[in-house]
């Protein structure tokens, strides 16, 4: 089944490049380095600004209102004004608070978002580092961002900082569940911890629908885990402006401000990215079993694409139920999770053994 | 969102924490009405994405020549003046008396020929009016409505005190009853935005001027004091 896949595109990273180019130039290695941190760092600032835009023109419309239309054509510059003006303004820190930490905090949660992007395989060859042990890996690193959250609020010194960072980890610990017995049902699945393999196991078919039922219900647990996670609207309780004015960043401004936000919207993308690339296949075109002249044609489309698109769909799907839903008080938060996530989760992960059990999938992979 | 409906739950178990979730058909039912609710709630929103035409921004100001206010819109308290000019306006001092930051000021006057009691001045201070619409409500002649014209800065803060009416004299309804042009004439006396016991007293205003005791011919605008006593030593002067 992967021989569809296996000759036309050869999956490559960019760290496996630089491997190779070792022996000839320590150079060649070095640049392609360059080329990756280059590149996430490139592709963290124009997306950041492109879903910030994204965001405000569809939060208008779903609020019937227009968004952003004063800066260039439909205010697609307002984004780029935006970002100057944060670079630009007056970075203020409390004078009660912890300074070490109250900088290194945004530089925290930023650098989880980052180290995840350098795993997620986006197509064949856009794909910087294939880490063996990948979906573990997005499980630890990610914690960076709670550790960046928590800092924040502590080193504030400021009450609704530091009860919003109390939120923060709470709900983190307690979703970390949920996404990860989520995450496990797909591990099952594909017996690889890997997540390029993940991605071409799915060659025949994504995992959302090839185990009857079980893995959609691991899909919409783990898109809800990974949105409390990130924190997002109907989970965003940590930063709460109703009840916190703005959590764990209220005393935050300027760079350090924009840092927390970039990583937010970042981290959106992410869980896009993960639950695409775990449930639908990743860049892996849409096939159907052993239907060749199907499968072929949707060979044509390039699997950047593929991605791409099931990332935007996903995006999208976030934003919609940000701004439809309304948000969850701490107490209903903890109930979802701990009476109403984790005994389904429970439940899927042991309907997932005995379907990988028997081998019992639509279009067997092995 | 998980907690539909527990409101009836079972009293045996009273003192436990009663949750839908804890009971045996509560979960799945409370999952997916749950579901169900957040999906509805998407389909309305979606319906507002999916639908230009429900986006109620106005692009103020390059749409001003088409702009059409909402018809509820309250900016502006006016008094309708019928095509010949005349109001309804029988001085009656209801919205006077309703208004609750006292802003408006309903000056009457004996009628100079029938020597009944009349509208001498409508003054209303937009500075200080809330645009609550008790005004409108409590008028039993109809007299007065909220206008749509929201364009209502200015340099001098003289200027958001003035006079509504345009005539002073009987309502349309008595003035019809009148026979003789010539006596109807005499009935009605014209009043300016500008004139009269308001700050701005009928001066010029060229360009922003400093506001002067002496010159405004009352307390210089400030408080609602000047058209009140001027208002009274008019109607008294009219006597
Ligand atoms: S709208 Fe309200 S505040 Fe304004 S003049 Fe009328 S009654 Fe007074
Ligand atoms: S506007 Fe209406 S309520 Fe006010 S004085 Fe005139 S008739 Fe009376």
């Amino acid at each position: 089944m992967t021989g569809i896949t296996e000759n036309i595109w050869q999956a490559k990273t960019v760290a496996q490049r630089a491997a190779e180019a070792l022996p000839e130039s320590v150079w060649f290695a070095l640049g392609y380095m360059v080329l990756g941190v280059v590149g996430v760092a490139a592709f963290i600032a124009v997306l950041g600004m492109g879903l910030i835009y994204a965001e405000r023109k569809i939060a208008g419309h779903f609020q019937c209102r227009l968004g952003p239309m004063r800066v260039g054509w439909h205010g697609i510059f307002q984004t780029v004004a935006d970002t100057l003006k944060l670079l630009l303004k007056e970075d203020v820190v409390p004078a009660q608070a912890d300074k070490f930490l109250h900088i290194l905090a945004p530089l925290f949660t930023l650098l989880g978002t980052i180290l995840v992007l350098a795993v997620l395989p986006m197509s064949p060859i856009v794909h910087v580092s294939d880490v063996n042990i990948g979906v573990v890996y997005v499980g630890a690193v990610s914690g960076f961002g709670v550790l960046g959250i928590l800092l924040g609020g502590w080193s504030s010194n400021n009450k609704w900082s530091l009860l919003g960072a109390m939120r923060a980890g709470a709900q983190i610990i307690s979703y970390e569940i949920s996404a990860t017995l989520a995450l496990l049902v797909v591990v099952l699945f594909s017996g690889t911890l890997r997540l390029s393999e993940i991605v071409e196991s799915q060659a025949a078919g994504w995992w959302i629908w090839r185990a009857h039922g079980v893995g959609i219900v691991a899909f919409l647990l783990f898109f809800i885990a990974s949105l409390a996670e990130i924190n997002r609207t109907p989970f965003d309780i940590p930063e709460g402006e109703s009840e916190l004015t703005a959590g764990f960043h209220t005393e935050y401004s300027g760079m350090r401000f924009a840092f927390f936000f970039l990583a937010e919207f970042i981290n959106m993308f992410i869980v896009a990215a993960l639950t695409a690339t775990l449930f639908l296949g990743g860049w892996m075109p849409f096939h159907i079993g052993d239907f060749a002249g199907f499968n072929a044609i949707m060979d044509m489309i390039p699997p950047g694409l593929w991605f791409t698109g099931k990332t935007a769909f996903l995006v999208f799907l976030i934003m919609w139920f940000r701004w439809t839903f309304p948000r969850l008080r701490v107490d209903q938060l903890m109930r979802l999770e701990w009476k109403v996530l984790l005994p389904i989760g429970f439940a899927n992960l042991i309907a997932a053994a005995v379907v990988v059990l028997f081998n019992f999938y639509f279009f067997p992979v092995r | 969102m998980m907690q539909a409906t527990d409101k009836q739950e079972n009293p045996t178990r009273s003192g436990l924490v009663t949750a839908p979730e804890l009971k045996r058909h509560g979960f799945f039912r409370n999952v997916f009405s749950g579901i169900k609710s957040l999906l509805e709630g998407m389909k309305v929103t979606f319906h507002y994405l999916s639908h230009p035409s429900t986006v109620v921004t106005q692009q103020y100001p390059e749409n001003r020549a088409t702009l059409k206010m909402m018809e509820r819109y309250r900016a502006l308290l006016t008094m309708i003046h019928d095509e010949n000019g005349l109001h309804k306006c029988t001085g009656c001092q209801i919205c006077h008396d309703n208004c609750p930051n006292a802003s408006i000021n309903v000056v009457t006057r004996s009628n100079p020929v029938s020597g009944k009691k009349e509208l001498d001045r409508y003054i209303w201070r937009m500075d200080s009016c809330t645009f609550c619409n008790l005004c409108v409500q409590v008028c039993p002649f109809g007299v007065l409505k909220m206008d749509g014209s929201f364009e209502g800065a200015v340099y001098d803060r003289r200027l958001f005190v003035f006079t509504l009416n345009h005539y002073a004299g009987p309502a349309a309804g008595l003035l019809a009853k009148v026979a003789d042009p010539e006596e109807r004439k005499k009935m009605i006396e014209p009043r300016d935005r500008y004139s009269g016991p308001v700050p701005l007293n009928g001066q010029e205003l060229a360009g922003v001027k400093a506001l002067k005791k002496a010159e405004s011919g009352c307390c210089g605008g400030s408080g609602g004091c000047c058209s009140d006593s001027q208002g009274s030593q008019g109607s008294k002067e009219m006597k």
